[in-house]
């Protein structure tokens, strides 16, 4: 019988480091790629998080060892598409023995919350992580209202 | 034997509350040719001084953390904080003090160079 609360946190941690014990041993087979939620499997689009900070949103893209010169961004009002294609890094002169890394092309496109000011947009790339910088237009920032 | 009095007496400091970051295995390519053997891990969003790299015992080591800093309210998040980690078996043949890692792009490239000893070697046949 569970008396505290610290019993069932602790049963709790016990199912978490299983979770995590199933994925090290999925990771093995090069199946797990990660994520938020630990049980889904390799996804073919790059994850994104999206979020809001009054007069901006600002997009997070995950996209490791692509350059810039092939990562295409399109807005259009409140529409936003990101596609891209993921070249080979193989060396020349090596024999491969695992290749998990997969080559592929994406497109995603995204229905933003708000309409943005499409010429004020700005993408930076570091790190394998895309980041968009996108103004939101005028009718859609928060205001300040004062009271008289 | 009372379970009352066992769940009374034990103690608070034992509590176990490990509320860490998840640990995810990230993908990696591994080529060789004749003189070294290298690895291509994906990393996204990792910083370089992040990363750690430790050769221990026949075994590699590798843990990569990331911090992702939210700017504002989160409208959607399919990625977050992690720390990217795997283990692997190197030969003995790798001289691991020149083993040496460049990070670009998210991509993190491991070069474990062979000892000169593991290096195919052309055997020339002499004649009389």
């Amino acid at each position: 019988m569970w008396t505290r609360w610290s019993d069932v946190d602790r049963m709790f941690n016990a199912m978490d480091l299983l979770q995590h014990r199933i994925n090290r041993m999925y990771g093995d087979y090069g199946r797990l790629h990660g994520g938020r939620n630990e049980w889904e499997v390799t996804q073919s689009t790059p994850r994104t998080n999206l979020y809001d900070a009054g007069d901006h949103l600002s997009m997070k893209i995950e996209v490791p060892g692509m350059i810039k010169e092939n990562l295409n961004i399109k807005v259009q009002g409140n529409y936003l598409e990101i596609s891209g294609v993921r070249k080979s890094d193989e060396p020349e002169g090596y024999s491969a023995h695992r290749v998990e890394r997969g080559t592929a092309s994406f497109t995603r496109s995204f229905t933003l919350p708000t309409d943005i000011d499409t010429a004020k947009v700005e993408a930076k790339l570091a790190n394998g992580l895309l980041t968009l910088t996108m103004p939101k237009q005028e009718a859609a920032k928060p205001k300040q209202i004062e009271i008289n | 034997m009372n379970e009352r009095a066992e769940v009374a007496t034990r103690e608070e400091s034992s509590l176990e509350r490990s509320h860490d970051i998840p640990h995810i295995a990230p993908l990696v390519d591994i080529y060789e040719n004749k003189d070294e053997i290298l690895l291509h891990v994906d990393m996204p969003g990792v910083d370089k001084k992040d990363i750690t790299v430790n050769i221990d015992n026949g075994k590699l080591y590798l843990s990569g953390i990331r911090k992702i800093e939210a700017i504002g309210s989160v409208q959607w998040e399919e990625f977050g904080n992690l720390e990217y980690m795997r283990t692997f078996s190197v030969p003995q043949t790798i001289d691991s003090a020149k083993v040496n890692a460049e990070l670009k792009d998210g991509v993190l490239r491991l070069h474990l160079p062979k000892s000169e000893a593991a290096k195919p070697r052309q055997i020339e046949i002499k004649s009389d």
